[in-house]
This record gives C-alpha cells, structure tokens and sequence, in this order.
C-alpha cells in the first residue's frame, strides 16, 4: 500500500488501528470504541494534528472507526548534574530551567503509548 | 467500558524488530542502522566502513531509498552483498521491511550487516529494525543546531558521527556546540568526526563498531 508511509503519523496511525483491533479481539469486545487515550512524548517526534488526520483517514471501515483521540503529551525531564534539579520540560532545553547550569541530560519524552480503549456498553 | 492496554503504539513493529534481532542474534549477525539526513554522507561512511572492515568482518547491506538503486550498486561496485528496498514514498524503513530484504541475504555468509535507512531525521526516530546499533550521521553543512531541532532521533542514538569535517574551515559548524547538545540527549553515546572520502576519522569508528560487535558475540 502506497500511502501507508508518506508521513510517519500515517504509518503510525495505521500500527495504532491495528493495536486497538488487536486489544478488542483479546479481550473479546466488538463494541464501538468511544475513545482512545494516547500517549504521544513531547519528544516523540510525532505531531498530534498529523496523527488526528492520519487516523480520521484510515480509521473509517475499521473498529476504531469514529473514536476520539484524547492525547496526552507526558514532558521529558532536564536532570541537572549541578543542582540535582529534575525539571519537566515541554521542549529541549540547553541550560537546567533551576540553576542555568548547561551540565544536564534530558530524560524521558519519547513515549508513544496506546494507553486506554473505552468502548460503549 | 475501558479496557487499559498501557502499549507502544508500534507494539506490532517491536515484536518484529525482536523477531529481527534474534535471527541475528543466531546467526552471529550485527546489525547497525545508519540514519541521517540525504546527503550527509551515509553512503559514503559505509565505503570507508568496508575499506577498514572487510578484512576482518564478512559484510553485507540493505539499501533503504525512496526510488532507485544508485547506492546499492555502489556497494556492489565494491563486491559487497546488497538488498535494496525501494519504500515507494515511504519517509522510513520499519522492521517489516528489514525481515523481508534480510531474508534475501545469507547471513551465514555476514558478520556485520549495514542498513542504510532513507534519508530522514524525523521519521526514522521511531522504528526499531532490530538493529544492535544505532550511529546518526551528521554533516558539518548542515548546521549544529540539527540535535535541538531533531531530538527524537539523537536521543535515542548509540553514536553520533559528525561527516564532512574537511568542510568545517567555510561553515559556522561548532563541533563543542553539537557535542554539548549529544551529551545532554544521549550522555553515552560517542561523537565521531570523520572526513569520509579522505577516510579521515574512519577507522578509528569502524574499530568502535568492531569492539561493538565483540562485546554483544561474546556476551
């Protein structure tokens, strides 16, 4: 399939389709999903509105069809080597956010997470 | 109802990844992904890579390019075994890709196996190939402040090898800039500077990656 690659939400919308398919058949649901809970790191590299068009493009026709995506967008952390700060950042940073030190390693923020299915009684 | 998964979303390209990673695993394969933007010299690093390598380690490729086979008959121009994957438009390779243009190559026949990932900063970031390791390329051209901009992908980065140094003198590259930035996002990783067609700074890369590669066969 050509499309399925020419942005990266595509292809991540359509591995998220697939993992919702996949949760409803292990739990043995086949009701309409109301809504998906995600996960999406600030640092993830993915653009939530890219990823709402993506899904409203490839979701019709499959059992996620007409879900709302309610996205989260978990910070990453700028832990400083000087004043032990643990700061969340909602972008990169080159000096901690406390003490201006630039000795700091920034954490976390890359999660991209398919974290609740809710589905209509 | 709601029904709690908690899972990546690329749960699916993991596995296969795993799956990837294994078949190496057995067949005393490693495997490293090469990304970086088109044209910051990945094509050329791998020539310098299998001048200082082949000797020693048996090589093979997997090409990744949007069209075309312009790189994967430079390696067979150097004998070296090369499965290109044409992605059609597709910005990344995924571990689907990598199982299928792996399965065409012998890998009895391989110790280190290159991919070449398509050009891209951005997209490549998300997919493991289930590679043992990661290097991102970067050219002195195009600027040090690609790291800030592209987090994703040199966070998650075994190595950074900064190519095309021989330019530095007619840039505004700072190679303590990008070093510093490496640092703050990947505090392991290494920074390599290499001049690739001069085979500056390659050899010493291509004995990282052999060390690599003992400490994951020994280990």
């Amino acid at each position: 399939m050509l499309y399925n690659y020419y942005m990266h939400e595509l292809a991540i919308a359509e591995a998220l389709i697939e993992q919702v398919g996949t949760e409803l058949d292990r739990a043995g649901q086949s009701g309409a999903v109301k809504r998906l809970e995600l996960a999406v790191g600030r640092l993830s590299g993915v653009h939530c509105d890219s990823l709402r068009f993506a899904f409203g493009l490839l979701s019709p026709g499959t059992p996620a069809e007409g879900a709302e995506l309610s996205i989260r967008q978990p910070p990453a952390i700028s832990r400083c080597r000087q004043c032990a700060a643990a700061t969340e950042i909602t972008e990169i940073v080159l000096d901690c956010p406390q003490c201006g030190s630039p000795e700091i390693v920034i954490e976390e923020g890359r999660e991209l997470l398919l974290e609740s299915i809710e589905i209509e009684d | 109802m709601k029904l709690v998964a908690a899972k990546s979303i690329l749960k699916a390209n993991d596995q296969l990844a795993a799956e990837n990673r294994q078949r190496f695993d057995a067949a005393g394969v490693y495997c490293v992904n090469v990304v970086g933007s088109p044209g910051c010299g990945k094509t050329t690093l791998l020539e310098a890579l299998f001048d200082h390598l082949r000797e020693r380690l048996r090589p093979a490729v997997i090409e990744g390019d949007i069209a075309g086979s312009i790189d994967a008959e430079r390696m067979e121009a150097l004998g070296v075994p090369v499965v290109q994957i044409n992605t059609e438009g597709a910005c990344h390779l995924d571990a689907n890709m990598t199982a299928s243009a792996a399965a065409q190559l012998d890998l009895t026949d391989v110790d280190l196996l290159m991919v070449e990932n398509v050009g891209n900063l951005v997209c490549t970031a998300g997919f493991d190939l289930g590679e043992h390791l990661r290097i991102v390329v970067l050219g002195a051209t195009e600027g040090d402040d690609k790291a800030v901009k592209y987090p994703a992908i040199f966070q998650g980065s075994d190595a950074l090898v900064i190519s095309k140094i021989d330019m530095l003198p007619y840039t505004n590259f700072s190679i303590p800039r990008i070093t510093a930035d490496m640092k703050r996002l990947a505090p392991e990783s290494p920074v390599f500077q290499v001049a690739a067609l001069k085979r500056e700074g390659t050899e010493e890369l291509a004995e990282w990656i052999a060390e690599k590669k003992k400490i994951v066969s020994h280990g």
